[in-house]
């Protein structure tokens, strides 16, 4: 994943609304309607918040087979696969220090 | 995919020798080179200024040529340590917080480091940028509120 594609992805979940929805999106998809309602905001508001997501490529949106007005949204693996491989990296860095301190503080410790 | 990141370690020393060795020793401890340091330039020498108020900094010589790290919020010896982490790319008002808590075990302590405030970078500042350059693994994250967990021990 470059750059570019993690700053979009922590981007778009700089947003409190933007994180209740990857939340519930975690546990099933879900229509539009059903994501406003659980975050107590208007349709047009929701769909703000989900042009953001879908542009950086957190959710993909689908229809069901029966009714093509009906937009269904789950989320997509690949960004948050890509943002904990770079988080892990990051953790690496205290990892690092924090085994350097035990060696060092365990070879102060009394007999 | 999950909620936040902490390193917890386990050590045969007593809380409050613990705090000793991390914040007064931290120079004999701490590891350099350029993954670890904030210029890669440089040889810093690490320290911390005890108490709040003070400073965790690195010093590069002694005419005082140093970078500030961050202040020391919270100095608790034996019980927690918070202090900011500030990269120099990280614009003025920009921070994130290192939270560590010493807790006493069966034979010594265990410490939990979390660091958290990463969310507060703008997507579109530089220290998220050059994730190519070995400097990057100092892009301390955090973890955004709940969605990441991955409780890693040493």
């Amino acid at each position: 994943m470059t750059p570019a594609g993690i700053d979009s992805t922590l981007a778009a979940l700089a947003d409190p609304t933007r994180r209740g929805v990857i939340d519930l999106l975690r546990e099933r998809p879900r229509r539009a309607g059903e994501l406003a309602e659980a975050a107590r905001m208007s349709a047009p508001a929701m769909s703000r918040h989900l042009r953001v997501l879908r542009t950086g490529k957190l959710i993909e949106e689908s229809h069901p087979e029966n009714d093509a007005r009906q937009r269904i949204y789950r989320l997509r693996p690949e960004p948050f696969d890509a943002l904990q491989i770079w988080l892990s990296e990051i953790q690496e860095f205290w990892n690092g220090q924090l085994a350097s301190f035990k060696a060092f503080a365990d070879a102060e410790a009394p007999e | 995919m999950s909620g936040k990141i902490m390193i917890s370690i386990r050590l045969a020393v007593e809380p409050v020798a613990a705090f000793e060795l991390f914040t007064a020793r931290v120079d004999d401890w701490w590891r350099k080179g350029p993954k670890y340091q904030m210029l890669a330039d440089k040889r810093p020498r690490l320290h911390f200024e005890p108490g709040e108020g003070g400073r965790l900094v690195e010093i590069y010589d002694d005419a005082g040529d140093m970078f500030e790290i961050g202040r020391i919020l919270v100095w608790r010896p034996g019980e927690r340590l918070v202090f900011e982490w500030r990269q120099p790319n990280f614009l003025a008002d920009q921070v994130t917080e290192v939270d560590i808590a010493f807790t006493r075990v069966a034979g010594g302590t265990r410490l939990t480091l979390e660091h958290r405030g990463w969310a507060k970078l703008p997507a579109d500042h530089p220290a998220r940028h050059g994730l190519d350059d070995g400097r990057f693994m100092l892009l301390h994250a955090r973890w955004w509120e709940d969605q990441f967990e991955a409780l890693k021990r040493i």
